[in-house]
């Protein structure tokens, strides 16, 4: 009897192998599953981009070591793109039509992801979690997005600052691209809708040889608190400005990109004090289990990386990924992957708040919590902070 | 050049255009053809005035932002006008480099065309009620009498027809008595205006002609892209473009194609090596330079010569 | 806050100044533009890096010791990639030095990363205040060695044996070579010394800029500079470089919005319209 039973499971098995054989789903074999990606290994972006492949490619590689997802390999095909727009479309074109992958995940930079989502949804290949943070993206239906939009990061931090620590004089120190230009825009918004104004804007240059103007200025306008909306290299140049000029009156606030270990280790020491808003708990010093348990994997399969936020984003993400290729079964399609992953629910994942998805929200993240710099790390300072229906909420950390 | 020399030109450039379609992919291929149309177009600047312009990549985003908003404002316009506007407003501003130029010799012209780019892409950045700013513009389709270009087959079309009709246009000006008249001022500007050859005016004609096709070529892109933002644009490519015409052999039209084509190929096709393909790329173009002093142009002719004995 | 903006804006425009006189050097002596000039000093400021945090040497000696090491770079680039090259057109050695410029970059990513690094400085940070200007300690030496490096240059072509066949062979190559001065011994030590010369801006520009592959930009900014001050004249490229510096952080205290990127390249534009040879540079006379 349990002989039979055990010869009708291995039937079983074999129709149901085979099954996908009739109506095979492209990039999708009985025992592999390939996924692609145009990324940044040259051009401006270039040390994000690499990271962001290396958290990719370790928890990758920690699930084919373990067995792969329902007897599945998930093998790889990464492209450079050198943060230009038209070398991300012959990338993609080349995915989707030569190379024939399943999925596209985790891309990045404003110009090039945005070059390539008309082409994907048309083709009806589904984007996974690019880098970036422009609320253009919403509504998609191919297009799962990551971490909470830039629009909704300064919502965040302008509201806290105004309702929970009486602000009023707000400034902005921003990046001279479309990042930039969010927190910049959004700021605007909120503070007209409180009745103020942006008491002081100043932009920096990509790349910018020095920011000592801007500092001069914003320290010259007498402000509660300054937004910077920088990457961690220009925005350590405004710390070790602002210290040199004993600009000490305004509260200094990082933009979640900014909120980064680099940014402190590259202002050698003058960051104390200063506050910013963190998607992320800290990725070398979180005593999580589920942060542990990814630095053992950073460590066991790139052990050349250190933990870092981009690093983090590519392991959290693919682990993300592969959460919803599990759930989407063995039979598995391109829809049914999608279906799968707005109908997952809240799952605990032990890093960030749990991610939950439906057919009109395909974005994982949407909160962040303040932290201020302490001992040269950044300490949490507020519970987890987002704005739902209009009004900002707060709940408790995981710890 | 015999006709059987030049059929069998065309026809190695149709099945090297077949072959890229296989490997790398239909848009690469009209990719390509926008660049050889930059190229050509850059040569005629670089190869008759012996003049270098790193600022093409200006000319190329003002053609491929003009297009984009004709197409935006003026939807039901035909391609053809499309591409007029683009090269057109892109050879005005040729006209406004092109004169301050004129008095420039050398690298000067290098910084000034630089600068011309450097500009283009602020004003961009600025003017971003228009433009989308950095955020860029997604371009629609452009439309021939209705029909509206969508795929990549029918774009390919028309940038082929696009890059034939700029070769031949080119070549014939190099024929003609504008070209014996800039490349006498290459060779020995007194000596050409001693025989009456007004080095104001040629050079101006260079830059503007230059401009127009490269206009074009930024209509071109913005519709075989479809999508443009400053990022497209940078210094950067700009100086690719003045590889691809040194690197195929200066003031020859046929060296541009074969430069703009090696590029473009090396360049996608090093995609996959991810972290090794800038190193693999630029080591590349300091070897062919080392090895090519008459750059690509230079060894086909050698192989020609050999061929005929 | 005027003051303020130009002691600052000075102490870039020297950085820019000393990579413009690398791009000078290896100009007057061989006409050729080196566009790997930005890459040679983030290729220094690296190897000083490595000296400091790997070897412990004192910054100082690290930076003493990244000069050095940049003229061995310079060497080994002028043997083995320029020399070969030495008699195509000018242009030709452009388009070499522009694949250059790729090569350094990203091997120097594949060695250290690309990654931004903080970078010591080679002297304190802590601010000193004079009026209403308010300089670091590291504000003041990049400008004090900086003009130590260009006098010390000036002093070099004037009154050295070498540098006065160096100056020879930069105006009559043929004529120099007829007098005994050897060109080629000649050109290899012009891209040392441009090298070595690079190799301390990089090194002076890592503790503002962060240490990283993409430092190589500032080859921009530094041509613009020796454009602007005369190309291929000495105090030409001093002069543009400070005054780019000082314009740059100018249009960025004073005017409004993303006008302030364009200024310094419309003024470049301007100042080529009006006089196309530059601040200080010659005007050239050429025969039929």
């Amino acid at each position: 009897m349990r002989r039979a039973m055990g010869w009708l499971g291995v039937l079983a098995a074999g129709i149901l192998g085979l099954a996908p054989l009739a109506g095979a789903e492209t990039g999708v074999t009985d025992d592999t599953i390939l996924v692609g990606t145009s990324q940044s290994f040259s051009g401006p972006l270039v040390f994000p981009g690499t990271e962001e492949v290396a958290g990719m490619e370790a928890y990758l590689e920690y699930v084919n070591a373990n067995g792969g997802i329902h007897g599945r390999k998930i093998k790889w095909k990464w492209y450079d793109d050198g943060y230009k727009p038209q070398n991300a479309v012959a990338n993609m074109k080349r995915l989707v039509e030569q190379d024939k992958v399943f999925a596209v995940l985790i891309n990045q930079g404003t110009s090039p992801v945005l070059a390539v989502v008309p082409y994907l949804e048309q083709k009806k290949v589904p984007l996974f979690f690019p880098f970036q943070g422009s609320s253009r993206l919403h509504g998609k239906k191919y297009v799962f997005t990551s971490y909470t939009y830039y629009d909704t990061q300064t919502q965040i931090v302008t509201r806290w600052l105004l309702e929970k620590k009486g602000f009023e004089r707000i400034g902005i120190i921003y990046q001279d691209d479309a990042y930039g230009k969010f927190f910049l825009g959004t700021l605007k918004k909120e503070l007209e809708a409180k009745g103020l104004t942006v008491a002081a804007a100043e932009s920096v240059k990509r790349g910018a040889t020095d920011v000592s103007p801007q500092v001069a200025k914003m320290a010259a306008a007498g402000l509660d608190a300054c937004l910077l909306a920088l990457v961690p290299g220009p925005g350590a140049q405004v710390l070790k400005e602002a210290a040199k000029i004993g600009w000490k009156k305004t509260k200094l606030i990082s933009s979640g990109p900014l909120t980064d270990e680099k940014f402190l280790i590259l202002s050698g020491g003058v960051g104390e004090g200063v506050w910013g808003l963190s998607l992320w708990p800290d990725p070398v010093n979180s005593p999580l289990p589920a942060m542990k348990e990814y630095r053992d994997i950073l460590k066991k399969y790139r052990p050349g990386h250190e933990p870092n936020r981009y690093n983090l984003y590519g392991y959290f993400y693919t682990k993300l990924f592969c959460d919803g290729l599990e759930a989407a079964g063995r039979n598995l399609t391109r829809d049914g992957l999608i279906a799968a992953m707005e109908s997952m629910g809240r799952r605990e994942n032990g890093i960030i708040n749990p991610a939950s998805f439906g057919p009109d929200d395909h974005q994982a993240q949407d909160d962040g919590f303040m932290v201020e710099v302490q001992g040269g790390r950044f300490v949490p300072i507020s519970g987890w902070l987002a704005v739902r229906n209009g009004k900002l909420v707060e709940t408790p950390l995981q710890r | 050049m015999t006709w059987a020399w030049r059929v069998l030109l065309w026809a190695g450039g149709a099945a090297g255009l077949w072959w890229l379609k296989g490997t790398l992919g239909l848009f690469v291929v009209n990719l390509l053809l926008v660049y050889v149309v930059v190229a050509v177009g850059l040569n005629v600047l670089m190869g008759f005035t012996g003049q270098i312009s790193a600022g093409h990549a200006g000319f190329l985003a003002v053609g491929a932002y003009v297009a984009a908003l004709v197409g935006q404002h003026a939807p039901g316009l035909g391609v053809g006008w499309a591409l007029l506007a683009a090269g057109t407003v892109s050879a005005v501003l040729g006209v406004v480099i092109g004169l301050p130029a004129l008095r420039l010799a050398g690298f000067y012209i290098a910084m000034a065309t630089l600068a011309f780019g450097v500009v283009v892409s602020e004003a961009i950045l600025q003017l971003d009620a228009w433009t989308g700013g950095a955020d860029g513009m997604y371009v629609l389709a452009p439309t021939w009498f209705g029909v509206s270009l969508e795929t990549d087959e029918q774009k390919f079309w028309l940038v082929l027809a696009v890059a034939v009709l700029t070769v031949v246009t080119a070549s014939n000006l190099a024929r003609s008595k504008v070209g014996r008249a800039l490349t006498a001022l290459r060779e020995s500007g007194v000596a050409a205006e001693c025989v009456g050859i007004s080095t104001p005016f040629y050079r101006t004609l260079a830059f503007v002609v230059s401009a127009f096709y490269t206009g074009m070529a930024g209509a071109l892109f913005a519709y075989v892209v479809s999508y443009i933002s400053p990022d497209a644009f940078s210094i950067e490519l700009s100086i690719d473009f003045v590889a691809m015409v040194i690197l195929g052999g200066m003031g020859s039209i046929g060296g541009s194609i074969l430069g703009a084509a090696l590029l473009t190929v090396l360049d996608q096709y090093l995609a996959a090596f991810q972290d090794f393909r800038a190193l693999i790329f630029g080591l590349a173009v300091v070897v062919c330079m080392i090895a090519l002093p008459n750059g690509l142009q230079g060894l086909f002719r050698a192989a020609g010569a050999r061929l005929r004995g | 806050m005027f003051w303020q903006l130009v002691v600052s804006g000075l102490a870039t425009g020297c950085i820019y100044a000393l990579v413009a006189l690398g791009l000078t050097l290896i100009y007057k002596a061989t006409e050729h533009v080196n566009f790997a000039q930005g890459e040679m000093a983030m290729v220094g400021a690296f190897l000083g890096y490595t000296l400091y945090t790997d070897l412990h040497l004192p910054v100082s000696m690290a930076v003493a010791g990244a000069v050095v090491l940049s003229g061995v770079v310079g060497l080994v680039i002028q043997f083995v990639v320029i020399r070969p090259a030495a008699d195509q057109p000018h242009f030709n050695v452009f388009i070499i030095t522009m694949g250059l410029s790729i090569v350094l970059r990203s091997l120097a990513g594949l060695v250290w990363s690309h990654d931004e690094f903080p970078f010591p400085g080679l002297f304190p940070v802590r601010p000193v205040t004079f009026g209403p200007v308010v300089v670091t300690p590291l504000n003041l030496g990049t400008i004090a060695v900086a003009v130590g490096i260009m006098a010390g240059l000036f002093a070099f072509f004037r009154y050295t044996r070498h540098g006065v066949a160096m100056r020879a062979v930069c105006e009559r190559p043929e004529a120099a070579q007829l007098m005994g001065v050897e060109v080629r011994r000649v050109f290899a030590a012009v891209w040392v010394l441009s090298a070595a010369v690079s190799g301390l801006a990089g090194a002076l520009i890592a503790p503002v800029l962060n240490l990283s592959t993409h430092m190589g930009a500032v080859v921009i900014p530094a041509f613009a500079a020796a454009i602007l001050g005369g190309w291929g004249s000495f105090p030409g490229a001093i002069a543009g470089g400070m005054a780019l510096g000082v314009i740059e952080n100018l249009a960025g205290g004073y005017l409004a919005g993303q006008i302030k990127n364009m200024v310094p390249f419309l003024v470049v534009l301007g100042v080529l319209v009006v006089r196309p040879q530059g601040f200080l540079g010659e005007k050239e006379i050429r025969k039929v």
